[in-house]
């Protein structure tokens, strides 16, 4: 890995982390209301009076094991804010790595929805959404990392 | 030679010195940790419609079934279960206090469970139940009961096929396939339906999934289930032992 000295806060690199920052929060948020539905037992609060949203919540998909996806949402957001919260080429592959695993693991639950369970759960889609968009301001990250890089060898 | 290795980085570092290696390696790491989740998920999460059939009989071996009535004629609690095919918490329920409530209480002989099949979602709901209590007919409700819960879709979208409900019938283990098709277009099903839902109304129920516990020390209703624990007091409480 390059020194850290090269990966200083830039203008670019930290609007990115602020980005990234926020979008973890909004998710964490989403994560933290469906955890709260799952152990309450309450009917989510759904755009529409759609039942998706309880179709979805309390399909067998729901958990893995006895761990509500809620609560596996809870460590990835938690994560992407982690990787926000530090500074320099650590923080930012650590966002690409989780924001890659968010968005690659929502594909497969919105595949679930469509093509399994049949409904759709507006609270999901959300959260896929913001997975992509870390998972943008994660490689934007990297590309700008790896022009920091470029520029410091010149 | 080990005065030049001493000279060049490790093969490791090298590794982690080029960010086109290590993206590779992030990617291959994710693809692979995103993967192990989603085997996970189909294993521990939907149990798989090709188990359920085996599941089910295991549930209900040795446990006396009487058309809707599940458990010892005599057993001292007696719990009533409000609940519609198409009702997403009924499925919750069933799925995942149920099998607990028919191996603490029914099993034993302390409780039996009388289902009432209301239909209030839509027509799915009637066909839903008709297909059980045609199974009923030949003391499978329950199995069938079961697996109805087990590959619940969303309500009213059509999930509730002829097909779906022969597949179901097909899983249910002992089930008479051929007289079960025939008992399901009886019309004496339908009176069944009514007597549910006349039942539903007299006891003041308006939701699914609703419990009524019935025992010597009284009678107890559970409308909004939210844990196991409401079930156990309930059972306590009207057990009165």
């Amino acid at each position: 890995m390059a020194p850290s000295s090269k990966a200083a806060p830039r203008g670019g690199q930290r609007a990115l982390r602020v980005g990234l920052g926020a979008l973890a929060v909004v998710g964490l948020l989403i994560s933290a209301y469906l955890t709260w539905v799952h152990y309450a037992a309450v009917a989510p609060v759904c755009v529409g009076g759609s039942g998706g949203c309880e179709t979805v919540q309390t399909s067998s998909y729901a958990t893995i094991f006895g761990v509500p996806v809620a609560v596996v949402g809870l460590v990835g957001y938690t994560g992407l804010l982690l990787s926000a919260s530090l500074r320099g080429e650590v923080g930012v592959y650590l966002g690409f790595l989780v924001a890659l695993v968010g968005t690659l693991f929502s594909a497969y639950l919105t595949y679930l929805e469509v093509f399994v369970i049949h409904a759709i759960c507006e609270w999901c889609v959300a959260s896929a959404a913001l997975m992509v968009g870390a998972l943008l301001c994660a490689t934007f990250g990297v590309l700008h990392l790896a022009k920091e890089d470029q520029a410091g060898e010149k | 030679m080990s005065a030049r290795r001493k000279n060049q980085p490790s093969p490791q570092s090298a590794l982690l010195r080029s960010p086109r290696m290590l993206l590779a390696l992030i990617v291959g790491v994710a693809i692979l940790v995103a993967a192990l989740m989603a085997v996970l998920s189909q294993l521990g999460g939907a149990g798989g419609s090709s188990n359920s059939s085996e599941d089910v009989g295991k549930l209900y071996s040795g446990i006396p079934q009487n058309g809707t009535t599940l458990g010892k004629s005599g057993a001292p609690v007696t719990i009533y279960l409000y609940e519609d095919f198409q009702c997403p918490y009924c499925g919750q329920f069933s799925r995942q206090m149920f099998p607990r409530l028919v191996e603490d209480y029914v099993r034993g002989g302390q409780a039996k469970l009388i289902s009432e099949p209301l239909t209030f979602l839509g027509p799915d709901s009637v066909e839903a139940s008709k297909a059980a209590l045609a199974a009923g007919e030949q003391n499978r409700y329950w199995p069938y009961y079961s697996l109805l819960f087990e590959n619940q879709g969303e309500e009213n979208s059509g999930y509730v096929s002829t097909s779906f409900l022969e597949g179901l019938a097909k899983q249910t283990p002992g089930l008479d396939v051929g007289k079960w098709d025939a008992t399901r277009k009886e019309n004496s099903l339908e009176s069944e339906l009514y007597e549910a839902q006349a039942k539903a109304r007299s006891a003041g129920v308006n939701s699914t999934p609703t419990l009524i516990f019935s025992g010597p020390g009284g009678q107890e209703t559970i409308a909004e289930l939210r844990d196991y624990e409401q079930i156990s007091q309930a059972i306590d409480q009207v057990d009165g032992a």
